[in-house]
């Protein structure tokens, strides 16, 4: 068993320069990095910490490590108060952005460090430095120093050295950034692999959304030191709680547009640049349930989700800014009344058809993908 | 053009070549005068050695015999060695501390370290001598500690700026994997600052060894000597000056500085370098 438990979790700096601009909660006490962070993990789960760089996703990840004091809260570890905890003896392992990796000693004895330090039998520490190599396909860099490896190998060298441990908790501090893209593909999929093959619960911290959907069990969306939502990668992909996390998770991102939300008797519609779109009963009913009243909102629709129609009273008019051909997909770069957003054109269903810029076009929706927000951001149904 | 080039590297070469000897002629001079009679040297320094100036290892045998340079010897090492251990144990420690421990009052040591290196000796030497009798410092040991001060300002401003080039994250991994502060400091980042000891070595060792004036105010003369105070000693009080035996006495005493010297010098600039760019 190795849960992990953050219980109002508050990192709280002193307010040393007054006149800095950031958007955190400052109090007396100073400026609160990360503010009332509560999470269960559970024992072998993929945690994903997410969020724009400044969010304390970091903070938070470094005080579950213990390099970090925790200003207010508990932090448990299998069930054990490690607030004061070292982090040495709180067995968990972390692998950094920058791989941290010990240059005057080679991948073997970077790898048996933390195994010597346990003073673990030479016979023993062989064994777990092989298996690992051999998980990582690194055997044949044993002997070699980190400065004549590339990238991506001492990337492996340092989730080597954090998994010879067999750690409760391995910690994992962006350590794709610093890798080309095709690289970090790569290293993304031998993660979920690794994940297969060692039991043990990960957390996991990234800016990148596309790595927070394909690796965890559950992500975490932060913002100005704010838990945003917490839930599986489909959850927060298709019912985000907020317009923030609505224009973070998904790639291109969701498009915005200013509409107004009526109420006629039970039934709920927006109203977008003229088009009128009821929503589905679903949403209906949520928002009936909350109380919602008529009132301006801004509606999200993800580019996949638009389709270009002619529909009657139900489509919205655009001019095409920019068309990219990305392949399977065209990505169109639209203006609605001086708003730009995006929509994805699948290139199978629209063969032989070009787009030009400048070239008109109308579009809509179906009910069921629309996100409807308030003035304050909120989506309606929650 | 490439013509030209070549003509001008030749004179460029042939200038370097006589400055070159230009500069180490001195220590040719003293080495050749010290095989000479003490006549000669006074009359004809410039001159080689010939069968009737040279006297063989005569001098040599003279500074070592009379003048006891042999014992000053042991005390110019012990001293050099210890001064120089105490600072790059003590100076490196201080110098990781003050750079990861961010307080008012390790900047305020930054800061005055910075500024002993500013002060020049000869302003503090009075009361330095006052402080080292009145703290009973006046002996090999003592003076251990004096060297510590006075090297420490160039040498934690090396070691500062060195550590600050190694990313924090690797000690911050030691912490994890399960080292405790001193185990990081000397399993860790000991072995990362090597070019910086080795080249703050080097310049402390060549201080130390070569100083003149500060063992002269500090240490007991009479039961104490180094090799540059010896040296002067062979002066002389009554104008009697044995130039042989001083001859002898310089060349013994640059020769174990050079070879270390020469042993480390490649160290010198990839520990001044170090740090500088990230690497």
């Amino acid at each position: 068993m190795s849960s992990v438990e953050l219980k109002h979790i508050c990192k709280i700096y002193p307010n040393n320069d007054k006149k800095k601009k950031h958007n955190l909660k400052v109090t007396d006490e100073g400026v609160l990095a990360v503010d009332d962070f509560n999470l269960e993990i559970k024992d072998k789960e993929f945690i994903v910490l997410v969020g724009p760089s400044g969010c304390g996703k970091s903070t938070t990840l470094r005080m579950v490590a213990g390099l970090e004091e925790i200003s207010k809260g508990e932090l448990y570890i299998d069930n054990r108060l490690v607030n004061d905890v070292e982090p040495k003896d709180r067995d968990i392992a972390m692998v950094f952005q920058s791989y941290a990796l010990y240059p005057h000693m080679t991948v073997r004895q970077n790898m048996e460090f933390p195994l010597k330090l346990r003073k673990m039998p030479k016979d023993e520490i062989d064994r777990k430095v092989n298996e690992a190599a051999e998980i990582l396909d690194i055997t044949q860099y044993l002997d070699r120093k980190p400065k004549a490896l590339s990238g991506g190998q001492r990337q492996r060298v340092a989730i080597g050295r954090a998994i010879v441990r067999e750690p409760k908790v391995l910690l994992m501090d962006e350590p794709l950034s610093n890798l080309d893209a095709k690289l970090r593909n790569q290293m993304r999929a031998e993660i979920i692999k690794l994940r297969q093959r060692i039991d043990t619960t990960f957390i996991y911290v990234t800016h990148d959304q596309t790595e927070a959907m394909t690796l965890g069990d559950r992500i975490v969306i932060m913002k100005d030191g704010v838990v945003q939502q917490i839930g599986t990668p489909q959850e927060v992909y298709e019912h985000p709680i907020n317009i923030f996390v609505a224009g973070f998770i998904g790639v291109p991102i969701m498009n915005f547009f200013d509409g107004e939300l009526i109420k006629d008797g039970v039934r709920y519609y927006v109203e977008v640049e003229g088009a009128r779109i009821e929503l589905s009963p679903e949403k209906e009913a949520k928002m009936a349930a909350r109380g919602v009243q008529a009132q301006k909102v801004t509606v999200g629709v993800r580019p996949e989700h638009i389709e270009l129609a002619e529909v009657p009273g139900k489509m919205i008019p655009a001019k095409i800014d920019v068309s990219e051909m990305m392949g399977s997909q065209i990505n169109l770069h639209i203006n609605v009344n001086g708003k730009e957003g995006i929509i994805i054109v699948d290139t199978m269903s629209n063969a032989g058809r070009t787009f030009q810029m400048g070239e008109k076009i109308n579009f809509t929706f179906a009910p069921e993908v629309i996100h409807v927000f308030d003035a304050d951001g909120r989506n309606l149904e929650y | 053009m490439k013509e030209k080039s070549t003509m001008s590297q030749k004179m460029g070469t042939t200038f370097l070549s006589f400055l070159c000897i230009f500069w180490v002629m001195p220590v040719f001079v003293v080495l050749w005068n010290s095989f000479k009679n003490k006549n000669s040297i006074n009359l004809m320094p410039f001159e080689l050695p010939n069968a009737e100036t040279f006297v063989g290892a005569e001098n040599y045998l003279a500074a070592i015999d009379k003048y006891g340079l042999l014992q000053s010897v042991g005390w110019t090492v012990f001293i050099t060695v210890g001064s120089v251990a105490a600072i790059l144990l003590f100076c490196s420690m201080c110098g990781w501390f003050i750079t990861r421990v961010k307080t008012w009052w390790t900047k305020l040591i930054y800061v005055l370290c910075l500024f002993s290196m500013v002060v020049p000796f000869q302003m503090v030497m009075y009361t330095l001598s006052l402080v080292a009798n009145m703290l009973h410092l006046t002996n090999p040991w003592g003076i251990i500690i004096v060297y510590l001060g006075f090297g420490a300002g160039l040498a934690i401003f090396m070691f500062t700026g060195f550590v600050r080039s190694i990313p924090i994250e690797i000690e911050e991994a030691a912490m994890i994997d399960g080292c405790t502060p001193l185990q990081t400091f000397f399993k860790i980042v000991v072995p990362i600052m090597k070019p910086t000891y080795i080249s703050v070595g080097i310049l402390q060792t060549m201080w130390i060894w070569n100083d003149f004036l500060l063992p002269y105010l500090v240490l007991d003369l009479n039961k104490y000597k180094t090799i540059s105070i010896v040296i002067q000693y062979m002066k002389g009080s009554y104008g009697s000056v044995d130039m042989g035996a001083i001859m002898a006495a310089l060349i013994l005493a640059l020769i174990p500085v050079v070879i270390f010297y020469l042993s480390c010098q490649k160290y010198i600039i990839k520990g001044v370098a170090a740090g500088a760019v990230k690497g």
